[in-house]
């Protein structure tokens, strides 16, 4: 009462959420295209996944520099005497410059049929990829002042999160192949797992730190974000898929399918939660 | 018996031949006139709804024993700034001799990164409508007043602080006025937990408002709403 409050603004807005599903989905179908190699069952999701994986990094690129307050000036990002290697944007967009170079030559090479090259275009697309989610994590754990975020654990996170979000894609891509479905089912429960192990420990790491971490945590678990992040993200995106998928209908296509709608929604809340929830606290000191 | 401290290659203060520039704001003196926040817009043409300083209060105590407790604000040239190892192009950087951190406007590209490193919420991002100014659209923050201390002035909120709460000089001068308060007054930094190092010395301030406070989550229904009040006239 009386308080006179600067009310700051959140340094990154919810575009950015929606980059780091587009990314992390991208990444996930690149994995798959990248498995079809190895795995015979997923083979008819290769050039599926491979030009899903494409299209989703412009949609995601377009997004990114659309979200720059000064958007022609994403070049500089390329800019070798501007270049602050310091920076996990940086990286970022250097990996993001690598992939995409890599993916089309990967695509031009699967429409020429020239399997070798394609099969070690693969590996090394797959390899970027990986990079993909790795560094929108680490963009978030770099900010040791941030709660959640400042978690080693973060990039481990988003690379879980990019697997179950490209395998979930790519599930609802294979429709009716039981063999690619089997393989499919596997990769999403093991990484939908994952998300919610990770997650319960950020929780946990959070609830039983100082006052930002303890503000952060109840900020996150409860209200409109708890919704989000609990609600759809933790239980109906991560905890419903996991246990659909392990009881005997998560076996049949129609309980895959719902799971794999489950994991792609949750994951996005997750995303959008992450990123959002975090933020608020600062605004307020 | 005194250890010689030891400095990394990043710091700057106690480097010798080199300046380090600090402020002390002693919140004792402070009467809450925002003079200096007038003065800094003054000085930079800084639009509505931003802020290079600013002073927050909060009322403290129980009637009839209340006083609103001041804590001037603004960027604390850290020695070892987030905001200058996130910028990935560079745009953020760090005067060697002096240790101001500022911005080079022609080279930032508006990605935000440097406005979430920053834990003192320093960094702001101009509006796309600005009247005498052409600089739109990427991030600024406070320069200490470079342009002035560079012409042997103080920044303009030093200069116009009414109780002399505001104090600025050279921190690695051990006959400085920074350094005479710093070495005999108990002074504090916000923050201190992130390693950011920075170079904003408070003296007296309350801890209501250093740290974070518990009442920002307990009503946020309340807190949404002053929010709602307190921007509907920024559209940045």
């Amino acid at each position: 009462m009386g308080d006179y409050t600067w009310f700051h603004d959140v340094s990154w807005h919810s575009t950015y959420a929606i980059y780091f599903f587009v990314i992390g989905v991208c990444a996930g179908l690149a994995f798959l295209s990248y498995g079809s190699w190895k795995t015979p069952a997923l083979r008819p999701l290769r050039e599926k996944a491979a030009y899903g994986s494409f299209i989703l990094l412009v949609i995601g690129g377009i997004l990114l520099i659309a979200d720059l307050s000064q958007p022609l000036r994403f070049l500089n990002v390329l800019n070798p005497a501007y270049l602050n290697f310091n920076s996990p944007l940086a990286w970022g967009a250097l990996n993001i410059l690598a992939f995409s170079v890599a993916s089309v030559v990967y695509l031009t090479m699967l429409r020429k049929g020239d399997e070798k090259t394609s099969r070690l275009l693969a590996t090394i697309v797959a390899l970027l990829a990986l990079g993909l989610p790795i560094y929108t994590g680490y963009d978030l754990s770099a900010h040791q002042s941030r709660p959640v975020w400042n978690t080693p654990i973060m990039p481990v996170l988003f690379v879980a999160l990019a697997v179950a979000s490209g395998s979930a894609v790519g599930a609802l891509l294979a429709g009716a192949n039981d063999a690619a479905q089997r393989i499919l089912r596997e990769y999403m429960l093991w990484s939908t797992g994952a998300v919610g192990v990770i997650l319960i420990s950020i929780l946990g790491t959070t609830n039983y730190g100082g006052s930002a971490q303890e503000l952060t945590y109840l900020i996150m678990t409860t209200g409109s974000m708890g919704l989000i992040f609990i609600g759809i993200g933790l239980l109906a995106g991560t905890a419903a898929p996991v246990a659909l998928l392990l009881a005997p209908t998560g076996r049949q296509q129609g309980g895959l399918m719902l799971s794999a709608v489950l994991i792609l929604v949750g994951s996005a809340a997750l995303r959008y939660a992450l990123l959002m929830g975090p933020q608020q606290l600062q605004t307020l000191y | 018996m005194s250890e010689e401290l030891r400095v990394s290659d990043i710091e700057t203060r106690g480097k010798a031949g080199k300046k380090r520039y600090a402020m002390v704001v002693d919140v004792r003196r402070c009467i809450g006139c925002m003079a200096c926040q007038v003065a800094c817009k003054a000085e930079f043409d800084t639009p509505l709804g931003v802020n290079r300083t600013w002073v927050p209060y909060k009322v403290i105590g129980k009637y009839p024993t209340v006083r609103k407790a001041f804590l001037p604000r603004l960027c604390n040239h850290c020695d070892d700034a987030p905001c200058v190892r996130n910028c990935p192009v560079e745009a953020t950087f760090k005067v060697e001799d002096g240790g101001f951190i500022l911005q080079r406007y022609e080279r930032c590209i508006g990605c935000r990164s440097c406005m979430a490193a920053c834990p003192y919420n320093a960094r702001f991002m101009l509006p796309s409508h600005r009247t005498y100014t052409p600089i739109t659209n990427v991030v600024d923050k406070c320069t200490f007043c470079f342009h002035r201390v560079t012409q042997n002035l103080v920044p303009a909120c030093v200069q116009t602080c009414i109780g002399r709460s505001r104090v600025f000089g050279d921190i690695n001068d051990p006959n400085s006025e920074v350094s005479y308060l710093v070495a005999n007054n108990a002074t504090q930094v916000l923050r201190p937990e992130e390693g950011t190092k920075p170079h904003v010395f408070y003296i007296g301030a309350d801890r209501n408002q250093t740290e974070f406070g518990r009442d920002a989550y307990r009503k946020p229904e309340v807190m949404e709403q002053e929010r709602s009040a307190f921007k509907r006239h920024f559209k940045i």
